[in-house]
């Protein structure tokens, strides 16, 4: 098979549906990424609308040109928007289009995933529209704080449409992050080991963590607040024993990794970007590293300092002052590293590089202001002002926008193929940049004479009238600035003469295949030994395209690719990925009718959409679930490997695994929350607590014994024992509840339903996946096939055990030491 | 997977310890479950929480550094032993506030904000 045969033959086999079907049922990674980023780009279109109209608004004062009830709108879905729809999808969008081809693999570890992930995204974020085109948009600040967000000041839809909304839309977030992670550890070139991963993986990998970790009390945290408001269950009322900063504590442990998650992608493109841009290698990759996953951690240490003025103990202002400031160090080790970057460089001032220069000149200035914001009596003075406002957009837009451009041009050759050949660019950044700086920069003054966030106009004679004027014009000057970035690309990529394979002479794997990319990205699976594999293997895009690669021969014709060791890259199995389906579309549609039925309060559609959303996720599994045994499979150079269907640590386990972190960070979060009432909040000790009693802790005790034996049997009555076992969990923590009083009493009872709930819920998970396995025994599917899904379904099985014995004890506890 | 536990290990060793100490805090604050009422006894007891969380953060730095567990590769070895002082340093900082404050438990409300308005 010669070059071109091999290309006509793997392009029918990845290709993408043609005409409108191939919107919905595509499942490749690269058709993705594009839809992710240009869906992230209207949101950021519309996000930048609203701001325009913030600024119009507070050109002069006493403005009648908004009403105060379309402001406290306007400003809410301002931020929701860019920070839920625009910065967030954006980066998955970037990660989901380029890992593979950086990695040197076909696709994603779970192509479904992603346009499930990205469907959820398109409704979810359709929904948050359509409230603001309805005049029913969230109005209590994007942070939402109750009692401004609950029924006590907002009793319309307005609230429910953000809860709800950005519930649906963190789907995607999270399947993204399990996606992500998956794919850097186990989706690799062969040869690449850890260490020799571009340090865009590295980054990515930290922020899928940061992710799965971050965003779990935001979804705990919403789905406590709607439950209050639409069932009257008092998590945040201080009168029945709940407590308005525990919704505070919850979104801010979400909040300020959300920082380091925009920051960190964008850091990602950076450290790619700069060395190619400086024609030399990144300095200081190990220290890049530990830099990046010390930031990571280091950002769950600091979400109190968004709390400084709630009347916290002396002590945990100290301690979360000293962690705030700590955060400045693995930032500055980052850009040091950068800045010795460019030392030992001759760098190439073209626009990546103009924005980069862009992002040290404004994050540097954002950082700074950081740190004076993380000392307690400063932020005491500069809290809820403009200060906050102009620093939060130094860090954003200089942290993540500016580098994003940065990677916007130094990847536009590859996304569609064809040299950046007009100069509208350049004008574009000067724009942006001066129009930026003009809005942002004086507005820290007008924080610090008093001007307060949020406001939706103000009085003459307080020293802010030019300061305004002067930002509203200059935000306008940014604003045409973006248009001109948008016309430029649009532009470039329709009418721009073709371009040559490596425009920048880059490294990275990604420059080693045709632009605009075929559906397979690789030809053959490449073998690196280094991290910039193009420069020391020259021809190695030319070898990759004859074959000579690992699964060089589409004999099989089907999707492959390999799965490599987590710390070496050495070759392991072969995946099969799975082909063009609108699956994914339907169910995350069935998942938004879930939403929806919440949303609108049509409680009957709950239900029936949660079984549609069940019977989805069975076809899901069994139509991937192999039928036989394959067998090794000759995958080139010698090399016989089994499909991945035929392992005990399938990526489908790795999943799970990276799912659970989100999980049980979501339960830890809810504990958290629980022991948080218990101990600060006001109007405790509840009427009554609840009694266990003996049937519940037998029903438990025998249902954990059962399910973990059961677990361990890889028969057919293995799977009918856990099965009993579940049942009798199930059953435990159904007869708690019978004892539990009425949850809208007391925040504790509130909070009995819902660890409850929790638990009833991955009871019934654990049971439908140990369903789904007995029917593959009793199918007959070989016993070597099941290997790996009943080490998945055993890792359900225990992890509901945990949560039904925490669970149990957490309930019980209380009552025991009253 | 060992490389990427060496590398998450000491942060969030460090994460662990800093919310043990901060809901240690939270207890000993509360005056709904604190056992002990006088600031000595609770700066104490938090002094003796922050110094085993250093004593543990000391270990897995000498660990990382010992034949038997460090990272077969450079670069990750090197990473996951910066990684190790750097949690050792920010443990001891992190954790200093609750030797150095006095009135542990007052809060910013009573102190200050008064004055500030």
């Amino acid at each position: 098979m010669n070059t071109l045969q091999r290309h006509r033959a793997l392009s029918r086999i990845w290709a993408s549906d043609s005409g409108w079907k191939r919107w919905f049922t595509t499942v490749n990674h690269t058709d993705l990424g594009r839809m992710f980023l240009a869906v992230a780009v209207l949101f950021f279109i519309i996000g930048g609308i609203l701001a325009m109209l913030i600024r119009a608004q507070l050109a002069s004062p006493r403005s009648a040109f908004i009403g105060p009830e379309h402001y406290n709108q306007i400003f809410t879905m301002h931020g929701t928007i860019m920070m839920f729809l625009f910065a967030i999808p954006l980066f998955e969008g970037l990660a989901v289009y380029l890992l593979p081809k950086l990695l040197g693999t076909r696709d994603l570890a779970f192509p479904r995933l992603t346009a499930f992930g990205f469907w959820c995204y398109v409704f979810g974020g359709s929904m948050m529209i359509f409230s603001l085109l309805a005049g029913m948009a969230p109005d209590s600040g994007w942070f939402m704080y109750p009692p401004l967000s609950s029924t006590i000041a907002a009793q319309g839809i307005n609230s429910d449409f953000w809860l709800i909304g950005i519930t649906f839309v963190e789907i995607s977030a999270i399947s993204a992050a399990v996606e992500i992670c998956v794919t850097i550890l186990r989706y690799r070139a062969v040869g690449m080991s850890l260490s020799r991963m571009p340090i865009f993986a590295w980054y990515a990998l930290v922020t899928a963590v940061m992710i799965l970790t971050g965003f779990p009390p935001l979804i705990l945290g919403s789905i406590l607040l709607e439950l209050e408001r639409a069932f009257d269950m008092p998590f945040f009322q201080v009168a029945a024993g709940g407590d308005a900063l525990l919704w505070q504590h919850l979104f801010w442990l979400f909040g300020h990794p959300e920082v380091y998650i925009i920051f960190l992608p964008a850091a990602g493109a950076i450290s790619t970007i700069l060395p190619v841009m400086a024609r030399t290698r990144l300095m200081g990759y190990g220290w890049i590293v530990a830099a990046a996953v010390s930031l990571g951690v280091l950002s769950f240490g600091l979400w109190v300092h968004h709390m400084f003025t709630t009347g916290i103990p002396h002590m945990g202002l100290a301690f979360f002052s000293a962690a705030s400031t700590l955060v400045a160090v693995p930032t500055a080790v980052q850009l040091f590293a950068w800045i010795g970057t460019l030392w030992q460089g001759r760098p190439d001032m073209r626009l990546p590089m103009l924005w980069l220069l862009a992002f040290f000149a404004t994050f540097v200035i954002g950082g700074l202001t950081g740190v004076m914001v993380a000392i307690v009596p400063f932020d005491w003075q500069a809290h809820d002002t403009y200060f906050i406002v102009a620093h939060l957009h130094y860090v954003l837009v200089g942290g993540f926008v500016f580098p994003m451009l940065a990677a916007l041009y130094y990847w536009l050759p590859h996304f569609v193929g064809r040299k950046t050949y007009f100069n509208l660019g350049n004008t574009a950044f000067w724009l942006v940049f001066t129009g930026f700086h003009g809005t942002f920069l004086l507005l820290h003054w007008a924080g610090l004479l008093g001007m307060r966030r949020r406001i939706d106009s103000y009085a003459p004679g307080q020293g802010w009238e030019l300061i305004n004027l002067f930002a509203s014009v200059s935000s306008f000057v940014m604003a045409i600035g973006f248009a001109l970035v948008l016309i430029d690309v649009v532009v470039n990529a329709a009418v721009a003469v073709r371009g040559s394979r490596d425009p920048w002479h880059a490294g990275t794997l990604e420059w080693a295949m045709p632009t605009p990319p075929a559906p397979y990205n690789f030809a053959s699976i490449p073998t690196v030994a280094s991290r910039d594999p193009l420069y020391d293997t020259p021809d190695l895009p030319v070898r990759i395209a004859r074959g000579e690669g690992y699964l060089g021969d589409c004999a099989r014709e089907r999707r492959e690719t390999l799965c490599v060791d987590v710390a070496t890259g050495a070759p392991r199995h072969i995946t099969v990925f799975p082909g063009n389906t609108a699956l994914p579309a339907l169910m995350s549609a069935v998942t938004g009718l879930f939403f929806l039925g919440m949303l609108v309060k049509a409680y009957w559609l709950v239900p029936l959409s949660a079984l549609g959303v069940i019977c989805c996720a069975m076809v899901w599994v069994w139509s991937l679930s192999p039928k036989q045994a394959e067998g090794a499979l000759h995958a080139g150079h010698g090399l016989a490997l089994t499909t991945a269907a035929e392992v005990a640590d399938p990526p489908g386990w790795w999943g799970s695994l990276f799912l659970l972190l989100a999980d049980g960070t979501f339960f830890g979060s809810l504990l958290f929350g629980y022991a948080f009432l218990w101990t600060i909040a006001p109007n405790w000790p509840p009427p009554a607590y609840v009694e266990a009693g003996l049937w519940p802790l037998l029903c438990l005790g025998a249902g954990a014994v059962l399910t973990l034996a059961g677990a361990r049997v890889a028969t057919l009555s293995g799977s009918a024992l856990e099965a009993t076992g579940l049942l009798a969990l199930g059953a435990g923590a159904t007869l708690i509840l019978a004892r539990a009083p009425d949850p809208t009493a007391h925040a504790y009872d509130a909070t009995i339903w819902v660890l409850m709930g929790y638990a009833l819920v991955h009871v019934l998970i654990a049971l439908l996946m140990t369903g789904v396995l007995s029917m593959r025994r009793l199918a007959s599917h070989p016993a070597v096939t099941t290997t790996g899904a009943a080490r998945i379904v055993r890792l359900w099985s225990d992890y509901a055990v945990a949560v039904a014995l925490i669970t149990f004890a957490a309930a019980a506890l209380p009552g025991v030491l009253a | 997977m060992r490389s990427l536990l060496r590398l998450a290990l000491p942060l969030t060793l460090w994460l662990a310890c800093f919310s043990a100490v901060y809901g240690l805090a939270g207890l000993l604050c509360s005056s709904r479950w604190s056992p002990v009422a006088d600031d000595t006894t609770r700066l104490t007891l938090l002094a003796l929480a922050a110094m085993a969380a250093v004593v543990l953060q000391a270990g897995l730095v000498l660990a990382l550094r010992s034949p038997r567990w460090q990272d077969p590769d450079t670069t990750l070895r090197r990473a996951s032993l910066v990684l190790a002082v750097a949690a050792l340093v920010s443990t001891i900082w992190t954790l200093l506030p609750p030797l150095l404050t006095t009135h542990s438990c007052d809060t910013g409300e009573q102190a200050h904000l008064p004055e500030i308005r």
